[in-house]
């Protein structure tokens, strides 16, 4: 099946997106470090549950969100550890701590499985996100291939800012050599290196998305694109003030 | 990097737009206000809003501004996600612009300031 062909939207979609959104779905649905395609496909789906979710309406509204206990919507295939970190990182992001993170490690979802998870939630509600914006369907997802996770983890990722470990600006290397290059990275670029490949994900869905790494660094207009850098700019900085976002 | 491609390009913004300014939106920025309000609409997932704010933003843009808007804003529902689902902090809090468009936006009462005391 050919996903994202966009032949019934009403507008035009550039070919870029239909591509990026392609190859995300191709790497969805096979395995990745730490999950197998079978899960990172219920990662995903629970991530459409969760905007739909009436518990999470209930506790983004609470004083304290690690206080109220209920149960999630939807039919989840994934444990309750790892349901409720995807219902977290759409619904109440802002209010994920370093003790919400060390308890998971606790309760054995790892940091490694953790950074998986939630590259995955954040690049299937970005791409569904679109789709809404537009009035368009969202996409079903591809069927699950075969197959174990990797389980690799970058030798050089460590603890030090931030909830879970990164490479450092100088760890691009070996494996990890095409992240970034001469040690110029920023930190929500490091934020998902303890899995590479949700980093790798990430930039290739956010260079049709928004830019690319080499867009970013230039102010001027980008060929493809309808938007002037500060028409980009304008759109991105509100959507970040209305998620409270400071980084 | 709003404040930055405006200095660039020798264009007078003002940044207010951010917090949901429509006047201050149209200032130096061509369809500025209704980005905005689509941006908002984004964010905020109100259909009804959202319906509205697409098609005002259509209706003066055209289809390629409405589609790159929306590829723009379902970009920054996941950054800030991305940021707050591992607590990154700022790269850096002593930037004389960054200093700036803090103190200017007020970014402090947002909780997730604590990430990079």
């Amino acid at each position: 099946m050919s996903y994202f062909q966009y032949k019934d939207s009403p507008y035009t979609i550039r070919d870029d997106l239909g591509t990026a959104y392609r190859g995300f779905w191709s790497q969805l649905a096979r395995p990745g470090s730490w999950w197998a395609g079978e899960q990172r496909i219920a990662i995903a789906q629970e991530t459409r549950n969760a905007v739909e979710c009436e518990f999470c309406v209930q506790r983004k509204a609470a004083l304290s969100p690690y206080g109220l206990q209920g149960e999630h919507d939807g039919d989840s295939k994934l444990d309750n550890i790892a349901t409720d970190a995807v219902h977290r990182i759409i619904t109440d992001q802002s209010r994920i701590t370093q003790a919400y993170i060390d308890d998971l490690a606790q309760q054995g979802l790892s940091n490694e499985a953790y950074v998986e998870l939630s590259g995955i939630v954040v690049a299937v509600f970005s791409i569904d996100e679109f789709h809404r914006a537009l009035g368009i369907n969202l996409e079903t997802f591809p069927d699950a291939e075969p197959g174990e996770p990797s389980h690799y983890r970058p030798d050089k990722a460590v603890a030090g800012i931030g909830f879970v470990p990164m490479l450092p600006p100088d760890a691009a290397t070996g494996n990890e050599s095409d992240l970034w290059h001469n040690e110029q990275t920023a930190n929500v670029l490091r934020a998902l290196t303890l899995v590479p490949d949700a980093l790798r994900d990430w930039m290739k869905i956010g260079a049709a998305q928004y830019l690319t790494m080499e867009g970013m660094a230039s102010m001027s207009q980008q060929e493809g694109r309808a938007l002037n850098r500060m028409q980009i700019e304008l759109v991105a900085g509100r959507v970040s003030a209305i998620n409270e976002c400071f980084y | 990097m709003l404040r930055v491609s405006a200095k660039t390009n020798s264009i007078d913004i003002d940044l207010s737009a951010i917090n949901g300014d429509a006047g201050a939106a149209a200032m130096g920025i061509e369809f500025g206000e209704q980005l905005m309000k689509f941006a908002e609409s984004v964010a905020t997932r109100n259909a009804e809003d959202l319906k509205i704010a697409r098609d005002e933003l259509l209706e003066v843009a055209g289809e390629l501004v409405l589609v790159d808007a929306a590829a723009v804003a379902a970009n920054f529902q996941r950054m800030v996600r991305i940021a707050d689902s591992v607590g990154i902090p700022v790269d850096n809090m002593d930037g004389d612009i960054g200093k700036q468009v803090r103190e200017e936006l007020k970014l402090s009462r947002f909780v997730t300031a604590k990430n990079s005391e």
